[in-house]
């Protein structure tokens, strides 16, 4: 709540305001009317407001405050006419639960006022000379403002006003505030992208913080996307941080990707890297993606146009690493090496939105090794046969949307159920060892969707293949295409050995 | 040619004091409160640079390039110092 008064603060009384059984803790903030500033005496300070827009901003601070701290209340107060040295200018009270939560609050809802609540102040001095606050010429040239912020940045060549111009206006959306998201995010932000939007569901943790930098030990606890909010805006007051506390899955990841100018995949699990790449495509949004094993990372850029893509890249040939990889939750990391990677996405997209000319490499993953100190690029494989960026039409519309059913289901699973085909996907030079497959496994090369379809359509089909990814992204594909009936066995299929 | 539009301007702090009055029905060839502001430099002697500068058009927020309105209430917001 936010009140405007010219009438003396009376703290005692707002603080019984704030008065709750539930309430473990209450942080309250006293602005008071000082002597001095700059090195002058000052008398008194007159202070004046825009008061249909204060009471409207007031009220939208508060308000934030609260959404972004659950369970805390806040009441604030702000004065207005002539005030002598001493005197309260400005109350916060936030009470809370817990105090980590309301002391982030009261901070937040300070310093939002002070930037853009429409209240201003004039300061006298004793020889009557009076001044309006960040008015003066002195207190404009050392203000925070775009002009000055991005100043060694405008001044290379690849960025200048029009390129300064392009970040303000961008719209990046970064899924998992980690040790990926934390630097990425950070250069973002100072970088000045407009609008910057973080998705994370997790709070932080102990172990977290040798490696997610934006995140103190004060922070244990809170959600990621909440302690990163703060701690952005306080880096770059001018840019819009938008925190989405949420898991990214089928159902909300379409909505997430929409509309963005690129999108950095921070995540640390395959499942979600997947989804979030076949939405990009399916919106024409660049995607860039990192991972990161122990001392290693890898970077890449997909471009949702151009033929290329995560499926294709993992297509089988490189399942060992991609198993090792599947998921970094608990896995030990070097923590420079997600500072390195997470501040090469950011890097990336800067350059993107950018068009820095021939600055952005969609055809080549980055490896890079913190041991050796190396980095090499490998050219990435395209798939001829791949299900989804050579299927314009058909495209991954299926794996991002919501099935009622799960698509990929285990191998026990599937001998329950006793469908009526079990497709083995076979690239060249592998074959179906029918000694060892279900009696309803048939064998079609990977390519053969036509086969795949008509099969589909006489019954339960399972898809399967050597290593299980192609299979799944195939199944998902055909759920979109309305196919209820049919799955993808999880895993590698056994029966697939290599012919000889 | 250009049409005119009829506008009302509010001013605070020291932009009141360099304008002179608290309040002003204006008209105007001005399409944005940027164009706005500069005919109002020029025709009242404001000083404080356009950079430094906020606006508000019927009490919210808005940019300083947007299309104004017959009719619209318009506050230039010079930097702010609550608190």
């Amino acid at each position: 709540m936010f009140e405007l008064t010219d009438q003396p603060i009376d703290s005692g009384a707002l603080r019984a305001r704030l008065t709750r059984p539930e309430a473990g803790a209450c942080v309250v903030f006293e602005g008071w009317v000082r002597n001095h500033h700059a090195g002058r005496l000052v008398t008194h300070l007159e202070y004046e407001a825009f008061d249909e827009l204060a009471r409207l901003e007031g009220e939208a601070i508060a308000a934030e405050a609260e959404e972004a701290h659950p369970g805390c209340l806040v009441l604030c107060v702000h004065r207005t006419g002539s005030l002598p040295v001493g005197e309260l200018a400005v109350w916060i009270g936030v009470a809370s639960a817990h105090r980590h939560a309301a002391f982030l609050a009261c901070r937040q809802v300070i310093e939002e006022l002070k930037r853009r609540l429409p209240v201003w102040k004039k300061e006298h001095h004793p020889d009557g000379a009076a001044e309006w606050v960040n008015c003066t010429a002195e207190a404009a040239a050392g203000r925070l403002s775009s002009e000055n912020y991005y100043e060694r940045q405008v001044a290379l060549p690849e960025v200048g006003a029009t390129g300064q111009a392009a970040l303000a206006k961008a719209n990046v959306l970064v899924v998992g505030v980690g040790g990926l998201g934390s630097p990425a995010a950070l250069y973002l932000a100072t970088s000045g992208i407009g609008r910057l939007v973080l998705v994370d569901a997790g709070l932080v943790e102990v172990s977290n913080l040798h490696r997610q930098i934006l995140f103190t030990a004060d922070d244990i606890g809170v959600a990621k996307v909440t302690a990163a909010t703060a701690r952005l805006k306080a880096h770059n007051p001018l840019v819009q941080i938008e925190p989405i506390l949420t898991e990214v899955a089928a159902g909300n990841v379409r909505a997430l990707v929409a509309g963005r100018t690129a999108v950095l995949d921070c995540t640390d699990n395959f499942a979600t890297r997947f989804l979030l790449h076949d939405a990009c495509r399916l919106a024409g949004v660049p995607l860039v993606q990192a991972a990161v094993y122990r001392f290693e990372g890898e970077l890449n850029l997909f471009d949702a146009h151009a033929p290329g893509c995560l499926h294709c890249l993992w297509s089988g040939r490189e399942v060992n690493k991609l198993e090792s990889m599947a998921t970094c939750a608990g896995e030990p990391v070097f923590a420079p090496a997600v500072g390195v990677l997470g501040t090469m996405q950011a890097a990336e997209a800067l350059k993107l939105i950018l068009r820095v000319p021939g600055a952005s490499d969609f055809q080549h993953t980055r490896l890079v090794n913190l041991l050796d100190g190396s980095i090499q690029s490998i050219e990435r494989p395209v798939d001829t046969f791949c299900p989804v960026c050579r299927q314009p039409n058909a495209v991954v519309s299926a794996i991002v949307a919501p099935a009622s059913e799960p698509v990929v289901i285990d191998a026990d699973k599937v001998a329950t159920m006793q469908p009526r085909h079990l497709i083995a996907l076979l690239e060249p030079g592998e074959e179906l060892d029918l000694s060892s497959a279900p009696p309803y496994s048939i064998a079609l090369p990977i390519g053969n969707l036509v086969q795949v379809r008509e099969l589909a359509r006489r019954g339960p089909t399972v898809l399967a293949c050597r290593h299980g990814l192609r299979s799944a992204a195939l199944a998902r594909m055909l759920r979109g295409e309305g196919m209820h009936n049919i799955y993808a066995q999880a895993g590698s299929f056994a029966a697939i050995r290599i012919a000889h | 040619m250009s049409a005119t539009l009829q506008v009302q301007i509010k001013f605070f702090a020291v932009l009141r004091e360099q304008a002179g009055v608290s309040a002003l029905d204006c008209t105007t060839s001005a399409r944005t409160p940027a164009e706005l502001y500069q005919e109002l430099q020029t025709s009242r002697g404001l000083q404080l640079p356009a950079a430094l500068l906020r606006v508000a058009i019927n009490g919210r927020y808005t940019e300083m390039d947007a299309q104004l309105q017959a009719g619209d209430r318009v506050v230039f917001i010079p930097p702010v110092a609550g608190g």
